[in-house]
């Protein structure tokens, strides 16, 4: 980074252990508050700030920023503590290189958040928490590199496609200057002199070559490519936020976007979660539910979600992005195949998606954003540190009428975003009638953010209980 | 070539022993639960109205009756509700005693939703008792 001040931080090998230490506290103090403290929701620590403010203040850092959450990941610390006394055996496994895993977890997160209500029970998100410690620990336990990071964490597969959008990125800053190197530590990691070549600061453990890497897609902003160029020739800079999302080279790491359908799943998974997500808390999916269950004849909600998720993460993307793949097509020319054009396509939709993520959950921490204090409050007062002071139970947020605005905002600049980008790929694609093949894809990102603005505008109903009422 | 990210000499022990020691503690772990609060000598009944309970107003009665059935007179009693969800508005309210033991409030359910109503009672001896009651499917009045 060319500011001053930042630039020398930025390349402090101790930056991300500084970051992560509080987290890591704030973390532990999550589990006990969640395991031992209140059994409300709104008074414990580990539902008020996950739900709340974690998961708001990770996508305007996204939206502001960049992947820094990444950098200052908890888990991460305990991994890397753990490594100290043991090393990974194996490589993982070449069949589950891919996002598929990952993708399945993203959705199995969002499918238990609604299953078992996780944003009212402290305990159950306490319990994800400590799951989340004890993945990172087997995964990276047994295999080599960043492989929970790139393969597994559904939190980073969040993180990796909002990411797409923001205005930093970790690259190259001249590109001559990576020609004339002969050591590749952005990627080797540097070694100590000697017989033995010791690594003592590793490489990129995502296997991003900067040279060659392109955006911000499985990218943890670590800056363990930072720390290892002999150059100085690697930082956080600048760019126009989700340019790389119109663009189609050959990524370090990656490959091609359009030859990715794991990673065109991930976006489709992110676009439509974020309607799914959302949809959960509005009043007309209650009578949704009680009329699924009633044909089903069930009385539990498993059932009911599972055919929700299916209809949404599923059919309705198959049926929206293969009818406009097929428009593109035929009245736009394309000659992609049909599968390999909606995969093209499909990563168009992010903004949209990441619009509806900001809406949702800049909402809940805007309004919410000082219950961290009496909530804080009353578990320091529950150890008997009464310095505090006793707890504030009335300090709430933003008020609803200022943030509604800014949620609307964020939607449009979504639709915005996304219209922007796909008409950006149809002229790539078909430079001879950009038009007709921009015309399929910019409708199904008006429907869907119709859909999203209609949620936006219903009353909140917020129900744990399965068709009550 | 070794690669090695310590400097310094430390003992490697074999992923395994790692692994079923983190899985040793987390089994034990899951063994934690809260401390259960004594069982207190004052019975709390309610009543809520109307029913369903709609958004709006609603009308809390309380009973206080201690172990001999005997109503609990001068305590102080307030009012609570939270949703399920946290990070939204609570609503507080009082009470006012309209018989000995007996306690009127109201309070006013601001959405739709599931809600939890918490009844602070402050008894004359100054000791303090709160239940906790569900109120779900709070519907669109």
């Amino acid at each position: 980074m060319l500011v001053p001040g930042l630039r020398r931080l930025f390349h402090w090998r101790h930056l991300r252990t500084v970051l992560q230490i509080p987290l890591l506290i704030v973390s532990v103090a999550m589990i006990l508050d969640g395991l031992l403290g209140p059994s409300l929701a709104p008074k414990n620590l580990a539902t008020t700030l996950s739900w709340v403010h974690f998961r708001g203040a990770l996508v305007l850092v996204l939206l502001c920023a960049g992947n820094f959450f990444c950098l200052a990941c908890p888990f991460m610390l305990v991994r890397n503590m753990a490594r100290r006394f043991f090393h990974p055996r194996w490589n993982w496994p070449q069949r589950l290189r891919n996002k598929w895993l990952s993708v399945g977890l993203f959705a199995l997160i969002l499918f238990c958040y609604e299953e078992f209500s996780l944003w009212s029970s402290p305990w159950w998100t306490a319990w994800l928490i400590v799951g989340y410690f004890l993945a990172i620990l087997m995964v990276d336990g047994l295999f080599k590199h960043a492989s929970f990071c790139k393969f597994v964490c559904p939190i980073g597969q969040f993180n990796f496609v909002a990411s797409t959008i923001s205005p930093l990125e970790v690259k190259v800053r001249d590109l001559d200057v990576c020609d004339e190197c002969g050591t590749k530590d952005c990627i080797r990691g540097r070694r100590a002199p000697g017989p033995d070549l010791v690594v003592v600061q590793r490489g990129c453990e995502l296997a991003l070559f900067q040279p060659l890497k392109v955006g911000n897609m499985d990218c943890t902003f670590c800056l363990d490519c930072v720390h290892a160029c002999p150059h100085d020739n690697i930082g956080i800079l600048s760019r126009l936020p989700a340019s790389e999302l119109m663009v189609d080279p050959r990524r370090s790491g990656i490959g091609r976007f359009s030859q990715r359908t794991d990673l065109a799943a991930l976006a489709i998974v992110f676009s439509f979660g974020a309607l799914l997500n959302a949809f959960g808390m509005v009043s007309p999916v209650y009578a949704l539910e009680s009329w699924l269950a009633g044909i089903l004849h069930v009385n539990s909600k498993a059932p009911v979600l599972g055919v929700l998720f299916g209809l949404i993460l599923v059919l309705e993307p198959a049926v929206l992005l293969g009818l406009a793949a097929w428009l593109t097509q035929t009245s736009g020319g394309s000659r992609r195949a049909l599968v390999p054009l909606a995969v093209r396509y499909t990563y168009g939709l992010v903004p949209l998606g990441f619009g509806m993520w900001l809406a949702h959950y800049s909402f809940h921490f805007l309004t919410g954003l000082y219950t961290v204090v009496p909530v804080a409050q009353s578990a320091a007062a529950r150890l008997s540190w009464t310095v505090f002071g006793s707890p504030r139970w009335t300090w709430l947020g933003i008020p609803m009428r200022f943030v509604q605005p800014l949620e609307i905002g964020f939607l449009v600049l979504g639709l915005a975003g996304s219209l922007l980008i796909i008409h950006q790929l149809a002229e790539g694609d078909c430079a001879e009638r950009p038009l007709r093949a921009f015309a399929p894809w910019a409708a199904v990102a008006v429907v869907l953010w119709v859909a999203a603005m209609w949620m936006m505008l219903q009353p909140m109903d917020m129900r744990g209980t399965f068709l009550a009422g | 070539m070794r690669t090695d990210f310590t400097l310094g000499s430390c003992q490697e022990w074999p992923s395994g022993i790692f692994i079923g020691f983190v899985c040793v503690a987390a089994l034990l772990a899951s063994g934690c639960r809260k401390p259960v609060a004594p069982r207190s000598d004052v019975a709390i009944e309610y009543g809520i109205n109307p029913q369903p309970v709609l958004v709006g107003r609603a009308v809390l009665a309380v009973n206080l009756r201690d172990a001999a059935g005997a109503p609990v007179a001068g305590a102080r009693v307030n009012l609570e509700a939270d949703m399920s969800h946290p990070g939204m508005a609570p609503v507080f309210g009082k009470t006012r005693e309209v018989a000995p033991g007996q306690y009127q409030g109201s309070l006013a359910f601001a959405m739709p939703g599931d809600w939890v109503v918490l009844i602070h009672v402050t008894l004359p001896d100054g000791r303090t008792l709160e239940r906790e009651i569900n109120v779900p499917g709070v519907a669109a009045n």
